[in-house]
Order: structure tokens, then C-alpha cells, then sequence
């Protein structure tokens, strides 16, 4: 996983959580004088801007189709085309359907990083911070997962439960908690012993505050990165398990499914590929700039580099 | 070392164990079975006919039945036959591997021959264009999913200019290897060399992109320490400091990486054979699946899993034997 050189200590010892609203204002001043940062920033902004405002942007319905419209040139090739990129095999206008493609593959991202990143997290502190058969077991489930091709699973989970947005989910879900529960177990053994944890056990907080409170909080700077560059997996993976037939289904427009489906007309109409192709390159890039961001600001070390 | 290589094939054995259970139950779980797939290309099939082959095949028992009977033919190493095929697993995979791995070790090559001089550059041209202009194209091959890479390399190389054939294989690369070697004849090589490449590069990119920027950041932490800035006041030349004293011990991290990164590269496989129809397991698994081939995937299961934890093993060893100040326990 992109996030194997992450695991490094981020907040002072004994400094506690970090106050939030001061941290937010300042990595807000750091972003903006950060051209990379920006450029993720922006990418992705257009990304989600594209999702949410898909309804009234687009000026196609994404799953009208018409025979007269076949193959229909973008507007640059042909001045009198009511397809800004052009039209699709059955006639749908790629704009639109690029559009509501971006509401999938953020969905998508969003959904299965946070439930992993929670799970994976909860799970990682339980066995580093409990130890013994708790941690035994957890760590043999990680052992197990990271032993199959983690496409060849969420291949058999896909047929298992039918292809469809939430078998998706579920099957990216299983794939990405691993990562999580390694990081965190990896920092919690780390903090456990630290000074301030002993001494909060010694005031007699119980295991779930000390947990809570004490410990999370200190790497949630670590699992916000792994996050950020894990949703930018995530969304290259889910196009793939479409670009194979075993993902989303249509008629919900896809990035995925529209390049499985360009790539039959690749010599006659290539918009149906180039135009959703660039799409997901860019938010993909968006998000691994901002992640990278993220990291440089995070980690005290690289900051007077 | 001895103690610590039993701990871990123990450990290997039992995992594999517990892969074998996990899938076996999770394929049959699959709606539909194999019978149902073989029905829909035989619309003549009556339901007597699938039931007869349901028991023939012994689809009928239990399932925990069915998973012991196929663990006791495992164990005296007897993998089943294909349901399929009705042929033994063992050889129908043996003979899919090999072109999946030639991929692989491609792509590892391309990745490392890439990486390395990309990210030496890099480092030692921080923060100038060089620099800027590496990091924008290790990010962009790190955004890239591999199948559209693929399609890219197909629209512009095969479509367009016709360099390299869209889809296919060129025939096994050690056979041709051996061709060269016997006969002196290029001719077979080169032709399996024109198949592999766009599969290859494809699978590489990402790899490459990453490792990259692991070179890079390896490197600019090593030319910080204090024994690079000994070795530049001796007075030896730059480039021996560079290449002898500083990339040596950069590459100590990167060689841990490189080593988890083929499970990336085997299970980039799997999408990179679909796109450019090549005849490896990658490919096979979606087929095997498709049909409901109960023993053909749990085979490539276990044997994916076997070469994933084979791999780790090794990772670990030849990082111990790497850096001295590594002790297995």
C-alpha cells in the first residue's frame, strides 16, 4: 500500500490532541501557499463540484439514448454537435454521463475509505492495545487477507454477492482494512507505554477513554494521510473491477464502464475513451497531490527541508 | 535462523489452511454452480442430465464434505480436477503460470530500470525543474489504473502507428530463451519480446512511479548523514560518494519495497491479462470463475497464496542478510 513509510510519529509526546480549530487554520494558510497542495485541491474541488451540481450542468439526461445520435462527433469537430464530447455507442452524451460518473467513483472512495479507515483503526488499536489472543486473532485475520491477491478476493466476493454498488463497497472494504489495522496496532504498541498513557492508566481511566482520548487522537494525522492516498486506490480499483464486468452495473453511468465500453470504438470514436479517461486521471491525481500534501504537512521533520 | 524459518513455515502452513477453508466456502456460497454454468451452453440439458452430473461430480454431498474430501487429495497432493475441463488442476494452472510470471518479472524490470536512475535524478535535482518535472510524472504514473494505461498504449501504438501487436501472446519467453541459446535464432525471442511489451509496461508504471519516489526520498535522507559529508571531505569524487556510498544504502529500504510490491504487480496481473487477452492465470481466474470451476480457482488460490507468503519469507531473510543490523526472531 501506498502508505508504508507513514508510520512515523507526528505529534510531540505529551502534547495531547491537537487543538483542532488552530491546526485547521493553519494547514488552511499552509495550503494555499502550496502549489501542490492547491492543484489537489482544485482538481478534486472540481470533482466533487462536478458530482453535486451533475443535475444541472449536464444538458443531457446520462441514460437517454437515441439512434440519430450514434457515435455523434464532440463540438470541436463538428461546430453544429449538441454533444460537447461527443456521444457514445448508443448515443448518450459522454459530458453528461462523465458528470454522473464522478457521483459513483466519489461515493465509492469516500464510503469505502472511511469504513475501512474506522474498522481498520479500531481493530489495529484493540490488538496493539490489549495484546494476547485479541491480537493474535486480529493479526491472523491481516495475515490471512494479505496472503490472496486482493483483486482474485474481491473477485469471488463480487460473484458472491452479485455485481452492484454495495457488493463494491463491501469487496474494497475487505480489501483495505488490513492497512489500517497494521498502522495503527504498529503506533498504538508505540504510545501505549509512553509516559502520559501510563500515568493516565495509573489516574484509573478506563481501557475505551484511554483508547479514545489518549491514543487515537495522536495518530489520526498518519491514518488521515494513508486515508487520502488510499481513496485515490480505491477509485482506480473500483473502475477496474467495472472495466472487468464484475462492478457497477449500468444503467448507472460509471467512469469504469464507459472506458470498458470506448474501448470496442477505440479507432472510430475515441472520445468515448480520451474524455472519461482524463477524468479519472485527474481526480486521481488531485487526490495523491493533496495526500502527498498532507503528509509534508504533517510530518515536523520535512517542514525546514 | 533455523528456529525462526519453522516458526514462519509453520505459520505459512497454517494460513494456507485457513485460505483453503475460507475460499472453499465463499465459492460455494457463489449463486449458481457449476452444472447451472455448463447448462446455459447447453440448452439441451434436462434436469435429469444436471442432476446425474451434479452427483457424478459430486456436487451433491454436503459442502464440509466436499472441502474434506478435496483437503485429503491435497495433502497427498493431488489438487482435483477441473470441473471444467476434467482434467487435473495442477498442469492447467502450471501451464497459464508461466506467462503470468513472465509479465510480472517484465514489469519488476522495467519498474526497477525506471525507478532507480528517475528518483537518483531527482534527488540530487531537488527543488529544480528536473525535479518538478520527475515528481509530476511519478504522481501522474502512480494515477494512471493500469487498464487505462493499457487502453492508452493499445489506441496510440497498435491502432495509430502499428509498432506493437493490440492483444496476444508471442509464445513463452524461456522457450525462446532456450532457442537463442541452441540454435542462435532471435527471431522467436523477438517475437515474444513485441507481445510482452505493452502488457508489460502497462503493469510497470505504477511500480515504477512509486519506487521512484521511494528512491528519492531514500536518497535525500542519505545524503544528509554525516558519513556522505566524511566521504565528500576525503575528497573523493562526487560520483563515488554517489553511487558507492550513498544509492548502496538507499536502496536498503527500497529492496523491502520492491519485494512487497510484486503482490501488486501479481494482482495488477489480473487486470493487466484481461485488457490485452493474455493467456496467463489472471485471465484464467475470471474464466474459472465465470464457470463455476470450484477446484480451478481454489488451486489458483492456494498457489497465489503460496507464492505471496514464499515471497514475504524471502523479503524478510534477504533483509536480515542485507543489513547486519536486522535479527530474525
Amino acid at each position: 500500500m501506498s502508505g508504508v513509510a507513514l508510520a512515523q510519529p507526528v505529534v510531540e509526546v505529551g502534547s495531547g490532541p491537537p487543538s483542532s480549530r488552530t491546526g485547521v487554520r493553519r494547514l488552511a494558510h499552509e495550503l494555499l501557499r502550496s502549489p501542490k497542495g492547491m492543484t489537489g485541491a482544485i482538481l478534486v474541488g472540481l470533482a466533487i463540484l462536478a458530482a453535486i451540481t451533475a443535475p444541472v450542468v449536464a444538458p443531457h439526461d446520462p441514460t437517454d439514448t437515441s439512434v440519430r445520435a450514434k457515435f455523434a462527433e464532440p463540438v470541436f469537430i463538428d461546430r453544429s454537435s449538441e454533444f460537447p464530447l461527443g456521444a457514445d455507442n448508443l448515443g448518450r452524451d459522454t459530458f453528461s454521463r462523465i458528470l454522473y460518473g464522478a457521483r459513483a467513483s466519489l461515493a465509492i472512495g469516500f464510503l469505502v475509505t472511511l469504513v475501512a479507515a474506522f474498522a481498520g483503526s479500531v481493530l489495529g488499536a484493540l490488538a496493539g492495545y490489549r495484546g494476547g489472543f485479541v491480537d493474535t486473532l486480529i493479526m491472523r485475520a491481516v495475515d490471512l487477507q494479505l496472503s490472496i491477491p486482493f483483486i482474485l478476493l474481491a473477485m469471488i466476493v463480487l460473484a458472491v454477492l452479485g455485481p452492484g454498488f454495495w457488493s463494491v463497497a463491501i469487496a474494497l472494504t475487505l480489501a483495505l482494512w488490513v492497512n489500517y489495522a497494521r498502522l495503527v496496532r504498529g503506533e498504538t504498541l508505540r504510545i501505549r507505554e509512553m509516559e502520559y498513557v501510563v500515568s493516565a492508566r495509573a489516574i484509573g481511566l478506563d481501557d475505551r477513554r484511554i483508547l479514545t482520548r489518549h491514543i487515537l487522537p495522536n495518530m489520526l494525522h498518519s491514518i488521515l494521510v494513508l486515508a487520502t492516498l488510499d481513496m485515490a486506490f480505491v477509485i482506480i480499483f473500483e473502475a477496474s473491477l467495472t472495466f472487468l464486468g464484475l462492478g457497477i452495473q449500468p444503467p448507472t453511468p460509471t467512469w469504469g464502464f464507459m472506458l470498458s465500453e470506448g474501448r470496442n470504438y477505440l479507432a472510430e470514436s475515441p472520445w468515448m475513451t480520451l474524455f472519461p479517461a482524463m477524468a479519472v486521471i485527474l481526480t486521481v491525481v488531485g487526490i495523491n497531490l493533496l495526500g502527498d500534501w498532507l503528509r509534508d504537512a504533517f510530518d515536523p521533520s520535512l517542514r525546514n527541508r | 535462523m533455523g528456529r525462526f524459518l519453522i516458526r514462519r513455515l509453520l505459520h505459512m502452513f497454517a494460513v494456507l489452511v485457513a485460505v483453503l477453508i475460507i475460499v472453499s466456502l465463499l465459492l460455494r456460497l457463489i449463486p449458481g454452480d457449476p452444472v447451472d454454468a455448463m447448462m446455459s451452453g447447453n440448452p439441451g440439458m434436462t434436469q435429469e442430465n444436471m442432476d446425474a452430473v451434479r452427483q457424478q461430480l459430486g456436487l451433491t454431498d454436503p459442502v464440509y464434505v466436499q472441502v474434506l474430501s478435496y483437503s485429503r487429495d491435497l495433502a497427498r497432493g493431488d489438487m482435483g480436477d477441473s470441473l471444467r475441463f476434467r482434467t487435473p488442476v495442477f498442469p492447467l494452472i502450471m501451464e497459464k503460470l508461466p506467462a503470468t510470471i513472465e509479465l510480472t518479472v517484465f514489469a519488476m524490470l522495467m519498474a526497477i530500470l525506471i525507478a532507480v536512475p528517475l528518483g537518483l535524478l531527482t534527488a540530487l535535482k531537488r527543488d529544480r525543474p528536473a525535479d518538478y518535472v520527475g515528481s509530476i510524472v511519478a504522481v501522474i504514473g502512480i494515477s494512471i489504473p493500469s487498464f487505462l494505461l493499457g487502453i492508452l498504449l493499445i489506441m496510440a501504438l497498435a491502432v495509430k502507428w502499428r509498432i506493437f501487436p493490440a492483444a496476444g501472446y508471442g509464445g513463452s519467453m524461456t522457450g525462446a530463451i532456450r532457442e537463442l541459446v541452441t540454435t542462435g535464432d532471435p527471431s522467436a525471442l523477438r517475437e515474444s519480446l513485441r507481445y510482452l511489451f505493452l502488457p508489460g509496461i502497462t503493469l510497470g508504471v505504477a511500480s515504477a512511479a512509486y519506487n521512484a519516489r521511494m528512491v528519492r526520498s531514500a536518497m535525500i535522507e542519505v545524503l544528509g548523514q554525516d558519513y556522505i559529508r566524511s566521504a565528500e571531505a576525503k575528497g573523493l569524487a562526487r560520483r563515488t560518494v554517489i553511487v558507492r556510498h550513498a544509492l548502496r544504502n538507499a536502496l536498503i529500504p527500497v529492496i523491502t519495497i520492491l519485494g512487497l510490491r510484486i503482490g501488486y504487480l501479481l494482482s495488477g496481473a489480473f487486470v493487466v491479462e484481461n485488457v490485452f487477452a493474455w493467456p496467463g492465470i489472471g485471465r484464467f481466474s475470471v474464466q474459472a470463475l465465470s464457470w463455476r470451476d470450484y477446484p480451478t480457482i481454489q488451486g489458483i488460490v492456494m498457489i497465489t497464496a503460496l507464492i505471496f507468503l514464499t515471497i514475504n519469507l524471502l523479503v524478510d531473510v534477504l533483509y536480515a542478510l542485507i543489513d547486519p543490523r536486522i535479527r530474525l526472531a
